[in-house]
């Protein structure tokens, strides 16, 4: 017996991964028990990640990230369905036939001895020497013996010579009914190991003809040897293919979980009457078997193409049944019920042909903890948390189905708490024909802390770097994951590009999630967060229009506390509600509290009399807001480009708590299309369809308003060609985009077009920053551009001044 | 500036007797209605002899100016104090440069105001330009508008406009009177024009034009009094137009906060914030949810689920 092991296919796009460095590697289990026949390659489903990284990464697509492709299984499934076919004995008796997947008891043929070579005992099994079972005998460094013969003679086989090695120059099919031979491409030849120019002995060609004999497909075979002048023989296999009565009806039904039919051993003494008892018992049977086995899958048109082959064939012939089987079989793959099998045709010789499915009902849903050596352990995960994240399909009474474990995969993996999952069906030895489904998980390590260290050297007095002025800097992190088994998490982590002086840059965070509030059990999905942070960003308000000197920049340091609930309806849709409170405090170059922007005077000197930087005006502000967050992203890949709509709202609602009691109402709506010109094909390898991307965002405020949190134009997110910022500052913005996709080989070039406007709202800023550091208050700006993998080459012209550059930029617009 | 002492007015010394006699009597009126006090601001085009008339009012070369360039690079005030009375003329740069209205400028008048005047008010605002200009464009509407804007449109009831180079032949075929009643009208209707006053509301601003000649040539009369070409001396002339305007009833320019940043945006539309709250729960984020819950149901599963 042997198993066809297709090579590893990239399938699977793990888009959301749990980590950056990481490693799919296609399992494929051969799981044979010596009891009973191997049914099909099981296919395993594994994810790898290595690293400690929790920061979601999305993977680069490498050919590595492979799990297991349908081809492989196809194969390995065909390649296993075995044949046993028994023979009528008496027209109109039900024949059964087997298909080797069943287990032990695969014995169904009712005939005896009937056809002379049915293979009555205890029923053989048909063999399927794929090529290269075959290839091992035929060493062409083996010698090969003349057969000693006169030539052009017909031998019969058992009068060849058990001592020789017979070399093969051709091998014929006989149709005995219809006196023709049978062409090579024929279904037969399949079956047949022996290949022209093989060497084969005595043996091997009886095994062949038994096999042949009892894989039920011939009524009547046999094996005939002509000596060839040149010392080889040819081999005509004459046969007589099984046949029985035309049938107008087709029934698939899945028989999985069932006792296989047992034959029950006739006794060749037995008299007509006993035997035609006998037959109408196992009718009867039959009959029953049928009711209780449940209706399959098989939807109703491959039915009933199945029953135009039947109709159109006139007699069910052993062949036809083979290909009734092939394109069952091919349903099933095509729809990634990996375990579905085809282990008999029942109800021959009536009018119906009754094809009987083991489907692969899961029995069972184990879920597996392993150490780092691989074995099982007790895991810190709580089980809800891992089946929360199943899909239906997976669960004990369902059918395997290859996208769901796939699914059960992605979804684990999204956790971020294993570093190795794997997903595998397994034969239930237990339950005939059923699957247990296991999952393996390695967890990652619960508690994690990473220091990383930096010198840096500063040039000291007279450019010479001194002791003193190097710098020692560095990320210190720890993170506790899965508290409590419950994906729970705290992690914390401390910048500084100079821990001896470190109030100047000092970055930290510290966060708490909590997922999982309404209970582990609850579908609803929200999650609790809680965070410290500080951050530090450059005010884009701050900055000069075209042609203005260099405007001093200001710094915006943000430090506070948030706590939000985020609601995920669909992976990527979600609504995110809570309450942040900060203090923000504006600084200039030398980190000196800055209450007014600063301008550069006609006379070159500076003025610090700006436009005032905080509410409060003394450089510093706290407040305390509300915000929420709602986005709906129904976008798709498609071939590898976005598909869909997007929409994002974003509120800000000051509650009057903090520096001169802000009240505010700070929205903001985007609304994204991806609209698909062209009608495409979905699948791997596919071009993927030219795409026009209409963009729209509008923010607006009303009430208090500090410079901080005042709408900028320009910028690669907002109108690209510009500066961030360059075109002004305002407390109400349009801006509106369009870009036009075209695929080119594997990635896509694009046109653009882009205008923001703060629509006459720029006075409206305190001390209005788009006049002080002149800038235009609206722009547009059209270019080209094309992807290069991650980043995105870009010409852009900005439409004020009717210039262009050429950008590079990383990650999406839109 | 502010800090410095407010000097007494010794070059009301320098004037002929009979218009030291004009203007003390002027400023006795001021005294006699309670106003101790009067702020002056001067604004319009550069070159137009803003600087000059200044000096010719106060008697002294308080201001420098020069021919040829833009001679105040920034406003400056100047205060004269006679008899218990306090008088402020704000002299300013010319609002047009390079063929524009430079808004940096009127920016640096505002931030100028802003730190000494804060919470004063203006009484008068004297518009310069020149009486021998021919013609009005669109310029001067500018201009006009740039200060309506900065400084409301309330400030053209305390407003006058200056002519200067007054001495001036007129055309021919026009007599000064018509040539200055055509020039003066026309550039009231641009007054009007660039402060959005409308027809119906002239009456209530009823602007007056005075003449200044300020060049050393000017003709005097037998009092040594510098006159017009109609034989008004213009100094007291010009003093006389000023006491009216600061006594004409209507309030000067309280200059505050306001008048500095334009009106408080941040301050508008607060009280609807609710309103907009609400609106934005159940107009934009529950219609959101809903297309959630469409997209939810009606994605595309797959064919196993």
């Amino acid at each position: 017996m042997s198993s066809f092991a297709g090579p590893p296919h990239p399938l699977l796009p793990l888009t959301s991964s749990a980590a950056s460095r990481r490693r799919n590697s296609a399992v494929v289990s051969h799981l044979s028990s010596p009891s009973s026949v191997i049914q099909c390659n099981f296919p395993s489903l594994s994810a790898t990640s290595s690293s400690q990284n929790p920061e979601p990464l999305i993977p680069p697509p490498s050919p590595l990230n492979s799990i297991i492709s349908p081809k492989n299984i196809a194969l390995s499934a065909a390649s296993c369905v075995l044949f046993h076919i028994a023979k009528p004995v008496i027209p109109g008796s039900d024949a059964i036939f087997n298909s080797g997947s069943g287990g032990g008891g695969s014995g169904g043929d009712s005939g005896g001895g009937g056809g002379g070579n049915g293979g009555g005992e205890g029923g053989g099994f048909w063999r399927f020497f794929s090529p290269e079972a075959v290839a091992k005998d035929d060493d062409p460094q083996q010698e090969w013996d003349s057969h000693g013969l006169p030539a052009n003679i017909v031998v019969q086989l058992n009068k060849l010579s058990g001592f020789k090695k017979y070399k093969v120059s051709e091998i014929l099919f006989l149709d005995r009914r219809r006196a023709s031979t049978v062409g090579t491409e024929d279904s037969f030849f399949e079956i047949v190991s022996l290949r022209p120019r093989g060497i084969y002995t005595k043996a091997q060609l009886q095994k062949e003809l038994e096999s042949l004999a009892t894989c039920g497909m011939f009524e009547k075979v046999d094996l005939e040897t002509k000596t060839n002048p040149d010392g080889t023989i040819n081999i005509t296999i004459p046969f007589l293919e099984s046949t029985w009565q035309s049938a107008d009806r087709f029934r698939c039904i899945n028989v999985g979980l069932m006792q296989q039919s047992k034959p029950i051993e006739m006794d060749p003494d037995m008299t007509e009457k006993e035997r035609l008892e006998y037959y109408r018992s196992q009718e009867k049977d039959y009959r029953r078997r049928i009711e209780r086995s449940r209706p399959c899958l098989l939807p109703m048109p491959v039915q009933r193409e199945i029953l135009q082959m039947l109709r159109e064939q006139g007699k069910v012939s052993a062949r036809m049944l083979q290909r009734i089987r092939d394109r069952v079989q091919q349903w099933y793959n095509e729809n990634g019920y990996a375990c579905a099998q085809v282990v008999n045709f029942g109800n021959l010789n009536t009018k119906e042909v009754v094809c009987e499915v083991v489907e692969g009902d899961i029995t069972q849903l184990q879920i597996q903890f392993l150490d780092k050596l691989g074995n099982v352990c007790e895991g810190n995960t709580q089980f809800p948390v891992i089946k929360r994240e199943l899909p239906k399909q997976l669960r004990q009474g369902q059918v395997f189905n290859i996208d769901a474990g796939r699914e059960a995969l992605r979804n684990i993996n999204s956790l971020a708490l294993f570093s190795n999952i794997e997903v595998n069906p397994r034969p239930d030895e237990k339950n005939e024909g059923g699957i247990i489904v296991e999952i393996k998980l390695k967890e990652l390590e619960q508690k994690s802390a990473e220091v990383s260290t930096e010198w840096s050297i500063v040039p000291g007095r007279g450019g010479r770097p001194t002791l003193a002025s190097i710098q020692p800097g560095g990320t210190v992190s720890f993170e506790h994951r899965n508290i409590k088994g419950l994906n729970r998490s705290l992690l914390g982590s401390v910048t500084s590009s100079n821990f001896l002086n470190p109030q100047d840059d000092l970055a930290f965070k510290l966060e708490y999630v909590h997922p999982y509030v309404d209970g582990v059990y609850n579908p609803r999905n929200r999650t609790f967060r809680a965070s410290c942070f500080n951050s530090r960003k450059l005010s884009p308000v701050f900055t000069g229009g075209p042609g203005i000197e260099e405007v001093p920049p200001i710094w915006v340091d943000r430090a506070g506390v948030k706590a939000n609930i985020t609601e995920n309806f669909t992976r990527q849709s979600k609504f995110t509600y809570g309450l942040v409170m900060e203090e923000i405090t504006m600084r200039d170059e030398s980190s000196h509290i800055s209450a007014n922007g600063q301008r550069v005077l006609p006379s070159g000197g500076v003025s610090a009399d700006g436009p005032p930087t905080t509410l409060s005006g003394t450089g510093v502000d706290h407040m305390a807001f509300l915000q929420a967050n709602i986005t709906r992203d129904d976008t798709k890949f498609l071939n590898g480009t976005t598909v869909g709509d997007r929409n994002v709202f974003q509120l800000d609602q000051g509650l009057g708590i903090g520096s001169k009691f802000p009240l505010f109402n700070r929205h903001q709506l985007t609304v994204t299309r991806f609209l698909q010109l062209k009608h495409v094909e979905e699948g791997a390898g596919k071009p993927p369809p030219p795409v026009l991307v209409l963009h729209g965002h509008y923010g607006g405020c009303v009430g208090d308003l500090p410079s901080y949190d005042a709408f900028t134009l320009g910028g690669p997110y907002s109108v690209r060609g510009y500066n961030m910022g360059e075109l002004g500052a305002a407390r109400n913005i349009l801006e509106v985009a369009a870009e036009l996709r075209i695929p080119v080989r594997n990635t896509h070039a694009y046109v653009f077009a882009e205008h923001g406007n703060d629509l006459g709202s720029s006075k409206d800023v305190k001390g209005n920053p788009t006049e002080v550091y002149r800038r235009m208050g609206h722009g547009s700006s059209y270019g080209v551009g094309v992807k290069l993998g991650l980043v995105r080459a870009e010409y852009a012209v900005d439409h004020n001044s009717g210039t262009g550059a050429l950008f590079f930029r990383f990650g999406e617009r839109f | 500036m502010a800090g410095q002492l407010v000097k007494e007015w010794a070059g009301i010394q320098q004037f002929p007797a009979a218009t030291q006699e004009k203007l003390v009597d002027l400023l006795a009126k001021l005294k006699n209605q309670n106003v101790d006090k009067l702020t002056i601001l001067v604004m319009g085009k550069g070159g137009v002899g803003k600087s000059s008339t200044i000096n010719s009012i106060i008697g002294e070369p308080v201001v420098t100016v020069s021919a040829f360039q833009s001679e105040t690079p920034r406003p400056v005030m100047v205060s004269r104090s006679r008899a218990g009375f306090t008088m402020n003329i704000i002299d300013t740069p010319g609002l047009v440069e390079g063929g524009y209205v430079n808004d940096q400028v009127l920016d640096s008048i505002k931030s100028f105001l802003g730190r000494f005047l804060m919470m004063k008010t203006i009484d008068v605002l004297l518009y310069v330009d020149r009486l021998d200009a021919y013609r009005v464009d669109d310029l001067d509407k500018q201009v006009v508008k740039a200060i309506t804007d900065s400084f409301g449109k309330e400030i053209w009831h305390k407003a006058m406009v200056v002519l200067t180079h007054a001495q001036l032949s007129p055309p021919d075929a026009l007599t000064y009177e018509e040539f200055f009643s055509k020039r003066s009208e026309s550039l009231l209707k641009c007054v009007r024009q660039g402060a959005r006053i409308s027809k119906k509301d002239v009456q209530n601003f009823a602007i007056p034009v005075a003449l200044v000649e300020n060049s050393g040539r000017c003709n005097k009369n037998e009092h040594d009094e510098k006159i017009l070409p109609t034989g008004t001396p213009w100094i007291p002339n010009v003093v006389h137009a000023i006491t009216n305007i600061a006594l004409n009833g209507k309030g000067g320019i309280l200059f505050d906060k306001k008048l500095i940043e334009g009106p408080n945006a941040n301050d508008r539309g607060k009280l609807f914030i609710p309103l907009i709250l609400a609106f934005q729960y159940f107009f934009v984020i529950r219609p959101i949810q809903k297309q959630i819950r469409y997209d939810v149901a009606r994605e595309t599963k797959p064919s196993w689920a």
